[in-house]
Parts: structure tokens; sequence; C-alpha cells
């Protein structure tokens, strides 16, 4: 296991803050390890998320949020929920290395993963995504920064932004860090229409952003029939070490697809049954993939909206 | 035409207002941005409407779950017995808050319960409400307040491109009863179609996603009438109605639809035995 390797000066300092504002709190506060990172790899650094929703407390801490260092900069790969989390992601860069932050790559454009963009601002990063990213958060831009007020309000929302990519990837592509590269390969809808994965060749550690999740139940936001597919395929690549966009730090090929793909044919299973059977989507929502809720975390909260989105694909067929 | 076309900055205040609203489990509150009088008079004028009189009943989910896909079903029970005549479903909030009005003709059936069902966008905490006009032109109505869950759910299509790509491909289905002398029998519609609200901002061009949507859908049975839906963008992208039809000889559904550019789709059920 690796251990976490630092705690921000930034977070620290909140934390001291905090204990000196409550002498009865006993419990540490929930955000008072978020900016915990791990060298999972030589210059390889992943912030494991929580198991959680956003809330005013997590700060939208829920997704992976990792970076790596080469010898001439740095990747930084998701960037976390929220602006506050961006800057503790920040800090923990900065805290291994002052070499420049030359990347933001975000694997998809869920508000988990690519919020926390607007803390690297002032190192002019290249924003870099699918493409198919820029008018996916394009067209979502307004609804997830109203969600995101909503859900960790005002106040600790404040500073988040959409930022844009300024590089658009359509065919595997590398980056250069110096002593290592990334190679970026586009997928097919999946998880969403955007999702990218990231290889680095020095570690050969393989990014799969939100195409993996686990202990977290997964988000269907793109294709079902897509994402199953995706999996096979992933499944028989090689990678020393594979990092989830929701759960442990690293996992291995190809076990750790296995609960996820478990989960998806359920539910494809018996959503296509139910659909052979002329329920209605209300219907389907009831009992389709219900096989399933002990084995995830935040089942009741996406289980049932993945069922929508499986059933309204599957009933092309 | 859509009237209360409001601004996103304004949307941001209702969502705060409409939490507040949830935390005190007390719609009252959320009085003040009541559009239904509004919504009210400009439809069915100062004609007096029953609510919650067991003429029409309006199944919502208690939580949003996927605001681009919020399925609602509107049952008229057994126990009416007469024609319809028409049938109109609201959401308040939503920028379009007039989702669709069913006009009723000949093939619509009756001696059994009728049932319509579609999916909705739901821009934000709203009333959702079904108005049900009965042949002798009495207004009925039922009601849900519908929260929204907030999150990743964007009310955006899934998969854009790969939806575009089938525009205006239709399924037609009927599904008949378990006892075939069943006066009432049930069919499907679905069309591939974005259904854009012209509300999004395509961010390749720097414009607005221009706003294409079905307007028109007319459902026959047997070449008479069963409906004519007027639809607007409060329907969800690639849109899906269920629906209720008299018994008629051969059962075969044939759908005209039309879009706000004009595309004229077409489609009907499989001919038995293929």
């Amino acid at each position: 296991m690796c251990t976490p390797n630092l705690i921000s000066r930034k977070t620290f300092l909140k934390a001291a803050l905090a204990l000196a504002a409550s002498p009865l709190l006993r419990y540490s506060p929930a955000w008072a390890d978020s900016a915990e990172v791990s060298e999972v790899a030589p210059g390889v650094f992943v912030h494991q998320g929580r198991y959680e929703v956003q809330s005013p407390e997590n700060r939208g801490d829920m997704a992976n949020a990792n970076f790596v260092v080469g010898s001439e900069g740095v990747a930084v790969i998701d960037t976390s929920g929220s602006e506050v989390m961006g800057e503790d992601l920040r800090d923990a860069v900065r805290a291994v290395t002052s070499k420049p932050i030359k990347y933001v790559i975000n694997t998809h454009m869920h508000p988990d993963h690519v919020f926390g963009n607007a803390a690297f601002k002032q190192y002019n990063p290249t924003y870099v995504g699918h493409y198919k990213l820029a008018r996916a958060l394009g067209t979502r831009a307004e609804s997830y920064i109203t969600a995101g007020k909503e859900m960790m309000g005002e106040k600790v929302f404040a500073g988040s932004e959409i930022i844009l990519p300024t590089m658009a990837i359509e065919e595997p592509t590398t980056l250069d860090l110096g002593d290592r590269t990334l190679l970026l390969e586009p997928m097919p809808t999946a998880h969403t229409d955007n999702d990218l994965i990231v290889t680095d060749s020095k570690t050969d550690t393989l990014f799969l952003g939100d195409l993996l999740f686990s202990v977290v139940v997964p988000t269907l936001d793109g294709s079902i029939k897509g994402w199953l597919a995706l999996i096979d395929q992933l499944g028989q690549r090689k990678a020393a070490r594979v990092i989830p966009g929701h759960g442990p730090q690293t996992m291995q090929l190809p076990g750790a697809l296995e609960p996820e793909q478990r989960y998806l044919a359920t539910v494809a299973t018996d959503v296509r049954r139910l659909i052979a059977e002329g329920k209605t989507l209300s219907e389907a929502t009831k009992t389709a993939g219900f096989s399933e809720k002990d084995a995830w975390k935040l089942f009741d909260q996406y289980h049932v909206r993945n069922v929508t989105a499986a059933f309204a694909e599957l009933e092309w067929e | 035409m859509p009237r209360p076309l409001k601004t996103f900055a304004r949307n941001f205040g209702l969502a705060a207002l409409a939490a507040a609203a949830l935390v005190l489990a007390m719609p009252a509150a959320y009085a003040e941005e009541n559009m239904w009088p509004i919504l009210r008079q400009d439809e069915f004028g100062d004609r007096p409407i029953q609510e919650n009189d067991g003429m029409v009943v309006l199944e919502a989910p208690q939580k949003v779950e996927d605001a681009a896909l919020v399925p609602l079903t509107v049952r008229v029970p057994p126990s009416v017995k007469g024609k319809l005549k028409s049938l109109t479903l609201f959401i308040d909030n939503n920028p379009d808050p007039k989702v669709a009005k069913l006009t009723f003709g000949p093939a619509q059936g009756t001696g059994g319960e009728r049932n319509f069902s579609t999916r909705v966008r739901v821009d934000n905490f709203s009333h959702v409400r079904a108005v049900l006009e009965t042949e002798d032109g009495t207004l009925h109505m039922a009601t849900k307040f519908l929260a929204a869950a907030g999150g990743c759910a964007a009310m955006q299509a899934k998969d854009p491109d790969a939806d575009m790509a089938d525009i205006g491909k239709t399924i037609v289905r009927v599904f008949p009863p378990a006892l075939e002398s069943d006066p009432i029998w049930a069919g499907q519609v679905m069309i591939k179609h974005p259904n854009e609200n012209g509300m999004q901002l395509d961010i390749n061009t720097a414009k607005f996603i221009p706003a294409r949507y079905v307007k028109e859908v007319t459902v026959k049975r047997d070449g008479e009438l069963v409906f004519k839906l007027d639809g607007t963008f409060s329907i969800s992208t690639n849109p899906n109605f269920r629906f209720t039809f008299g018994k008629g000889k051969a059962n075969d559904l044939d759908v005209v639809i039309v879009d706000t550019d004009g595309a004229v789709f077409k489609g009907q059920t499989q001919p038995k035995g293929s």
C-alpha cells in the first residue's frame, strides 16, 4: 500500500484554524486530508477521491485527481470538483516539484473531474481533452455551475468555473514531459461521449478516468452498449497498473474491470428483458439491476439514473 | 409561441428559492414564483378547472433522477366513461411551460382506463400539471411537484452525434391486451430527434444551436384519428409516447411527425406476421 506523503500547507492551516475555533472538536473535519496524494509509481501521484457525492464538507472531493512529474514539466490529470480542491492539488504539486505545470488534462466532462481546472490558470497550461469535450462542457456549463452551487454552497464553490480545452485530441497523441511521455487516446462513446485515457510511458501507468469505477457505482452518461464493448477491449490491454476515476489509488487489469462489467451487463440484461415484456421506463426503474444494490456505494444516488439512460438507449435495438 | 423565456440568471435565483422551499418541505414558500395563473389564463381563460376530482391522475417520479428524461404518465380511470376532448401538460417553470397538447379523435377508445405517457425535460424545481378536457367541455387537473436531484445529469443528449445520425428513425408498436376483445389497446411511438431547445451554445461555432423540435405528431388507427399532439422542446430528446386507443379491425397505427424545420417523418406498425 502507498501512504499519503503530504498534507498541503493550506489544508493544515485550515485544520489548525478549525481546531482553534472549535476546541471540542475531536474528530478531524471532513476536509482535513483532502489534498493527500500518494506516489504510486516514480513521479506518478494520485489523490484518492471520497466515496461521497459533492457537499460543502467534502468540497467536491469525489473523483481521483492525479499528476505526473517529468524532467521538463508536470501534467495534471483531472483536477477534482471545485476550485478550492484544485488549489489543494496545485499545492500538492508544488510541494513535490517546482517544474512548470505544462498540461491540465481532463479525462471527460463531469464536474467532479473538471471544476478544479481554474486553480491552474495562473500557470497558463495547455488544457487538454477529447475532441468532443469542448462541446459537451459548453452545452452543460450552466447546469453544472447551478448544480455545483446547490451541492457545495456558493462559498465553497466560489472560483470554480468551466475551462474549455485548448488542445483537442481526435487521435492518439503524445505529450512530452522530458524524460517521459504521455499517450492520450480518445475513446468512442462509453461512460460519456468524451472519454480520454492516458498512459505514462515511463511507469506503464494507465489512467482510465471514469471508464473504470470501483467501490462507487458506475454512472452512465454515454452509451451502455459502447461501454460494455470498450470494457472488452480495455480488458485485453496490459499495464503495470491502472488508476480508476473512482476507487482505490491503483488497480490491476483485467480484474479491475470485472465488477463494473458485471454491473453494466446486469443492467443491460434486465432492461432488455423488461423492454421485451413491453414494460415502461418507470416500471424498469423499480426493478432493473437491483441485484447489484449491495455491491456498490452511492447505489441509491445513481442507479435509477443509470437504468433510465440504459432503457432510453436499448429500446432502440 | 413560448412566452416566459426566462433568463439563465433568473433560473439561478429560482433554484436557490426552490431549494429553500424544499428544506422547509413547503411548496407554498415557492408561491411568489408561481407561473400558473398566467399559464392558466393564457390557455383556458376564465373557465373553471376542477382539481383532484379523480377524473385524471398524474404519475411522476418522487425525485428527478435525470432532468433530461423524466417519465410522466397521465391516467384517466375507467370510472370516467365518456370521450375525451383534450389533454394538456404543463411544467410551470420550464422555458416553454406548455409541454404538449393532445387533441383526441374518434379512435381514442372508451370502455376502460385511458392513459398517456411521455418523457420530459425538467429545467428546475417545478409543478407539473395535466389538464383534461372531457366531452362536455369541463376541465379537470392533476398536479405534482418535481424536485430535481442535481448533480451530473444535465439536460443534454448523451450522444448527440449518434442521435443526429439517425434523425427521423421511427418505431411504432402496438401492445395487444391480454384479452383481445378488450376495447382499449396500447400503442407506442418513438422518434429519433434531438428536440433541441435553442438555448445551448455550440462551442465550435460560438452560436446557439438552433431550436429544432417535434411540433406535431398525428396518430391514426386504421385511418382514424387517435390523437394529434402539439409539442414543444420540453419533451425529451428522442420523443417517446405510450398511449391507449380504441380497438379497431386491423389495429394498424400510422404516425406522421412534423418538426419545426418542416421535416416530415412517417412511421407505422409492422404488418402482422412480419
